[in-house]
């Protein structure tokens, strides 16, 4: 075995030059071109609607807190195609906490078509202590949206409510 | 001499059209979508009627909407009656006549919801609009007249 002393430079040459094997390119997946053609959405703005802290209990709390049901997390997002809610629960337990998300339209004197809600989904955010979550709420274009809350074990969530226009891409 | 910006976190390359250097927008703003038309309809059991309630099968509910991508229907229904609704579009000219008599048919089904329900519904269901002219008729087929409040947004 014989050794060679090169600089660095002439090293990082080899390297680029390096032949890559055929064996290895006929194992290679053909996945990637498949996934050129999948439909993504790129987002080109966006816009934080809210950002605080709520305190979770055992009521359904609205992310500002209260437990009044008309009243909006958001107003004015008539503009953003989805939502995004990012957030991260402190305590040292596991965090599971429910969560439903509302919508309504409102009229040109910012008063609701209708009485009540449209309810655009509901999950359970599940993770271990000190994570992060994110939630996607993918149905956009509505005036208002309200963001409630609830946990069994009370705990504090903070959290941030992002608003996204975007294209799909082909 | 060529301007050059680190591209990447480790590629040097020179400021093009295709590589453009980098910026962070501020005070941006969201492109705006419109409320088009808020609309109080009774829905009653009349076919080929509009949300302005109107039955002239040539009129459009919606015109000029050529700059939209889409367009979202949000509704508050009163009534459970079994209603059908149909979206209809077509393209004008620059002066803003139609290119022919008749419409496109771009949807028909049952409307979604019960009594006292809110429902969004988005014109096209999949691909773009950009259609200059929209005409969405409503009529039960059972039950009872009931308000139909209706808001459409057009989304760029």
């Amino acid at each position: 075995m014989s050794a060679e002393r090169i600089t660095r430079r002439e090293m990082l040459k080899r390297l680029i030059i390096a032949p890559v094997g055929a064996a290895v390119l006929t194992t290679l997946e053909v996945r990637e071109a498949a996934a050129c053609q999948q439909r993504y959405y790129e987002p080109y703005f966006v816009a934080v609607l809210w950002e605080g802290r709520t305190r979770c209990d055992s009521l359904w709390r609205n992310l500002t807190g209260d437990v009044v049901p008309i009243l909006p997390t958001v107003r004015g997002a008539t503009p953003y195609d989805r939502l995004y809610w990012t957030g991260y629960a402190l305590g040292n337990a596991p965090v599971n906490v429910n969560m439903r998300v509302w919508a309504r339209a409102v009229d040109l004197n910012g008063m609701p078509l209708g009485n009540g809600w449209r309810a655009v989904g509901q999950a359970t955010i599940q993770t271990p202590p000190l994570r992060w979550f994110r939630v996607e709420i993918p149905e956009g274009h509505w005036d208002e949206y309200r963001i409630e809350v609830r946990s069994a074990t009370p705990r504090l969530v903070y959290s941030r409510l992002i608003g996204s226009q975007g294209y799909w891409k082909e | 001499m060529p301007v050059r910006f680190l591209r990447n976190a480790s590629e040097l390359a020179d400021v093009s059209m295709e590589s453009p250097l980098p910026v962070a927008v501020t005070n941006a703003k969201p492109i705006p979508a419109d409320p088009l038309l808020i609309a109080t309809t009774t829905v009653t059991t009349t076919t080929g009627r509009d949300l302005m309630e109107n039955t002239n099968a040539e009129t459009p509910t919606l015109d000029n909407c050529g700059q939209y991508r889409k367009l979202v229907w949000f509704y508050f229904r009163a009534g459970s009656a079994t209603t059908t609704y149909r979206i209809l579009a077509r393209a004008a000219d620059l002066s803003g006549l139609p290119l022919g008599t008749g419409w496109q048919q771009l949807a028909q089904a049952t409307l979604p919801g019960a009594a006292n329900e809110w429902g969004r519904i988005e014109i096209p269901t999949t691909g773009d609009g950009y259609y200059d002219q929209y005409r969405i008729e409503v009529h039960r087929t059972d039950g009872a007249n009931y308000t139909l409040v209706s808001k459409l947004v057009g989304v760029r």
